[in-house]
């Protein structure tokens, strides 16, 4: 069952443009020039409960606008979103009840005093029931083991403590659907895996994640699903393995010659980089050329010391994907 | 519903109290220049009246009371309001309003609860202090007298209130001017002297549409027995401007959510 | 070349050439930092322009407040009710001619570790900070002082004509770097203080009060007065505005303009030299901390 889905949502703005010389300066104090843009731009997916999405894009693609009409903190300027049977912007004062959100740049903790005492404040908020809040403080802060750390003041906290302490203040009334807005930016690898695997807890609970990140780890490691943004509009939307196989299959070889050879020229093979007359990098489409056939040409065609065989790291697909004006399942 | 809100705002109270206990240095300095730096104006009128000069028909204590009631209600919005146009500029320039706004409470309630901050107390304190020394010299108070005084000072509190909320307001779409408040504080001026050395127009304006005199003045009158027709009158006002004020940033919130935008 | 010319044209010449040369690079220095300021702020200029507003508004309750006291006196303190408007309208157009914020500036650049980048520079940063201020204040001059001026001229009809022009412009200049030493040094605290803040605001407080922009000096008690002779809070608003108006007086003490103007002039050099001692010291903390 979908617990969200968006029609043809689309958001536009409006701003000025203002110069920076001193005539325009001095011009743009009387007349200033409109310029709409699209933010986000006729989109439109669906969640399945109990799913964690990634919704991933470059900065600016509109990510956070989408996020936004999501919590229902912004208008969209057409189009229909359904989260739980609610339509956020007109139904906010209710809906919000039932979600969470973690953004990874803006605390929600009072810096100065202990989390818990923040806690104590999103009790009042969410009117969440003395025994009930207890039994929920004590689930999370145990799972996160947080037990000490929540009574010192957050100004002393670690990055890591402060983050596993935003995501506990955002479960305490138990929102149905979490939205994660770079949950993991700034962390080291322990933090972050530990993040991950309470998402993977709380999402094993029945909790629906939508997840937005820089960092394509934690798609890879959280969501099954995955949109993404470019541009204001929607260029994939489907699962991980779908995303690699639309691509095709392609493989990364990294060669370290003893000689220098004139150039590598291959069927099927790309180079895509070379560090110096020794190192190259290349790119094997799967489709022209086996791989076997690539290496048998490779050990025919020079002397090499050292070489690797990867995937096609992630970053490159979602490059190609970024890239690529529109592409669609 | 009230009592969660009743709820929330202890929250606040208990959250800001503790800060200013871990910070006590920065909070007794922050007291202390806060009550420093609005000891102008009663040393400008102490200055003229040392000098030999005066307003006519005013004695220095009658000038020193109504710029102590607008000390203590500036104490008061100090405490209870000022904090409202920093966050929102805070929020609005970090683009974090959202969190606010995802909250199940009214925003402009959360803000002004959250930003409660007891810095205003020393001011509060300070401006009692002139309040019972320039009292000590008028004429016996009546209880009537100090009714009518209860009901002006709340009134120019609410003008206070509207004032710190038409300039958070404004801080939407002048987007992280700190000179804001120099625009509103220049206007609030003219609550700190007698109302009968402004013009009649000027008088008029600060009476009824941008009641800045409810602040200083009306009060103070009714504590010399002075408070006429007027004075009440212009109760009123202060309550639409307060609503105005509180109207005025609801909207600001529909146009930051880009209905219709 | 260089050898030849020095024996053609003689060894005073050639240090003149290089003064003129030393000069020229400090102007081109002075002027690309100050069209960057200006640059950098005109993106604030409705920010400065809050003046245009406030300004007015403060004159008119000074306005009000003086007629009142006023009323049936011919003077207060051998100034005229006219000469006391004039005295606020010229300090509130003196201060947009030499505000700064040099002080919450380097404040802000030691507490965030950014004064190293300055500090790698081949140049002093107060020098950097003048030029900064000079930009500054020239976005000052057209989106403050200039509406200001036309207002208290042409609409409220103040008499804003100097008793001489001459004085006058190098009674501002001085109180232009005035401001700007006193500022700086007082943000050369933060190199020793971690709250430097609040010796600047406490500065600040005093500064406001006994600088002059609240009320003439002559208003305060004799010791008071006597104290302000040997401060240099008086040179940043009240002398210029005295030597504005064509009469100083402080503490019973009476001067003409020349002297005045003069005793401002040796003022600005003490604390540019204290300025300078700070520095240096400061500089000596610097790299003593950084390393």
């Amino acid at each position: 069952m979908a617990i969200i889905s968006v029609s043809n949502l689309t958001k536009t703005y409006y701003t000025y443009r203002r110069g920076s010389s001193f005539t325009d300066t001095l011009k743009s104090f009387f007349r200033r020039e409109r310029i709409s843009i699209n933010a986000v731009n006729n989109v439109s997916f669906e969640v399945e409960e109990g799913q964690i999405a990634g919704i991933l894009g470059p900065n600016g693609a509109g990510k956070s606008t989408t996020i936004k009409m999501l919590t229902g903190t912004l208008y969209p300027t057409s189009g229909n979103i359904s989260v739980m049977g609610y339509t956020p912007f007109r139904d906010r004062n209710t809906y919000v009840n039932h979600i969470g959100a973690v953004f990874g740049q803006k605390s929600q903790l009072v810096w100065d005093i202990p989390p818990v005492d923040s806690f104590h404040m999103n009790k009042a908020i969410y009117s969440i029931p003395e025994k009930e809040f207890k039994k929920t403080l004590d689930e999370l802060t145990s799972l996160f083991e947080l037990e000490d750390i929540i009574e010192k003041p957050t100004r002393v906290l670690s990055l890591g403590e402060r983050m596993k302490c935003e995501f506990v203040m955002a479960m305490l009334h138990r929102p149905k659907i979490v939205f994660l807005d770079e949950p993991t930016i700034g962390l080291d690898v322990i933090a972050k895996q530990k993040i991950r695997a309470f998402i993977r807890e709380m999402n094993r609970q029945g909790v629906t994640f939508i997840l937005t990140t820089h960092d394509l780890e934690d798609v890879e490691q959280l969501a099954r699903k995955v949109i993404i943004i470019n541009h204001g509009q929607k260029v994939f939307d489907g699962t991980l393995q779908n995303l690699k196989m639309n691509l095709g299959a392609k493989k990364i070889i990294r060669v370290i010659l003893t000689e220098p050879v004139a150039d590598i020229k291959l069927d099927g093979v790309k180079v895509i980089e070379k560090n110096s007359d020794l190192e190259y990098t290349m790119e094997v489409d799967l489709e022209n050329n086996s791989i076997n056939a690539v290496i048998r040409q490779l050990t025919e065609m020079c002397e090499f010391s050292d070489i690797s065989i990867k995937e096609l790291p992630m970053e490159k697909i979602i490059t190609e994907i970024y890239e690529s004006k529109s592409f669609n399942e | 519903m009230l009592k969660k809100y009743i709820r929330i705002y202890r929250e606040c109270i208990k959250i800001s109290i503790a800060t200013a206990i871990t910070y006590r240095l920065n909070f007794i300095l922050d007291n202390f220049i806060m009550l420093a730096s609005n000891a102008f104006f009663p040393l400008v009128t102490l200055l003229i009246y040392g000098s030999g000069a005066e307003f006519p028909n005013w004695s220095l204590y009658e000038v020193l009371l109504i710029q102590a009631v607008f000390t203590m209600s500036t104490g008061i919005a100090n405490i209870l309001f000022n904090g409202v146009l920093w966050a929102t500029m805070r929020h609005i320039i970090e683009g974090s309003l959202e969190i606010v706004l995802i909250k199940p409470v009214d925003c402009l309630f959360f803000l002004t609860a959250s930003t409660v901050d007891f810095s205003g107390a020393g001011l509060f304190l300070g401006g009692a202090v002139l309040f019972a020394a320039a009292l000590s010299h008028a004429g016996p108070v009546s209880i009537l007298m100090a009714l009518q005084f209860l009901i002006l000072f709340i009134s120019g509190v609410f003008v206070m209130m509207g004032i710190s909320f038409i300039m958070a307001a404004t801080s939407f779409k002048w987007v992280g001017n700190s000179r804001l408040p120099e625009i509103f504080d220049s206007i609030k001026y003219f609550g700190r002297y007698p109302q009968n050395i402004f013009h009649k127009t000027i008088s008029a304006v600060t009476s009824f549409i941008i009641p800045v005199a409810m602040i200083g003045y009306f009060p103070a009158a009714a504590l010399l027995g002075e408070a006429d027709g007027i004075a009440f009158i212009a109760v009123l006002p202060c309550f639409l401007f307060a609503a105005a004020g509180v109207l005025l940033f609801k909207y600001m919130i529909r146009l930051y959510e880009g209905v219709g935008g | 070349m260089a050898c030849s010319c020095a024996v053609q044209c003689g060894y005073n010449h050639m240090v003149g050439a290089e003064m003129m040369n030393y000069l020229a690079k400090k102007l081109k220095v002075i002027r690309a930092v100050a069209l960057v300021t200006y640059k950098e702020w005109s993106a604030y200029r409705t920010h400065s322009m809050v003046s245009i507003f406030v300004g007015p508004v403060y004159f008119i309750v000074q306005y009000f407040i003086w007629s009142a006291v006023y009323s049936g006196k011919a003077s207060l303190n051998g100034m005229e009710l006219s000469q006391m408007l004039t005295y606020f309208g010229v300090t509130t157009l003196i201060g947009y001619l030499t505000m700064d914020f040099a002080d919450w500036n380097l404040q802000m650049l030691v507490r965030t570790g950014k004064f190293l980048t300055f500090a790698l520079r081949p140049i002093h940063h107060r020098f950097f900070a003048l030029s900064q201020k000079i930009g500054h204040r020239i976005l000052g001059f057209i989106f403050e002082f200039l509406p200001c001026l036309f207002i208290f001229v042409f609409i409220f009809k103040v008499n804003l004509k100097p008793a001489n022009y001459g004085w006058a412009i190098i009674s501002v200049i001085l109180a232009f770097l005035m401001n700007l030493y006193l500022n700086y040094t007082i943000g050369m605290t933060a190199f020793w203080l971690v709250q430097a803040s609040g010796v600047r605001r406490v500065y600040l407080l005093f500064q406001s009060i006994f600088s002059g922009g609240l009320i003439p000096l002559m208003f305060f008690p004799p010791l008071v007065q006597k104290l302000m002779l040997f401060l240099p809070f008086q040179y940043v608003s009240y002398v210029p505005a005295m030597v504005f108006i064509g009469r100083y007086n402080l503490a019973g003490v009476s001067m003409p303009i020349p002297h005045i103007v003069g005793l401002q002039a040796a003022a600005v050099a003490v604390t540019a030299l204290f300025s300078e001692y700070v520095y240096r010291l400061s500089m000596k903390r610097f790299t003593g901390v950084g390393a």
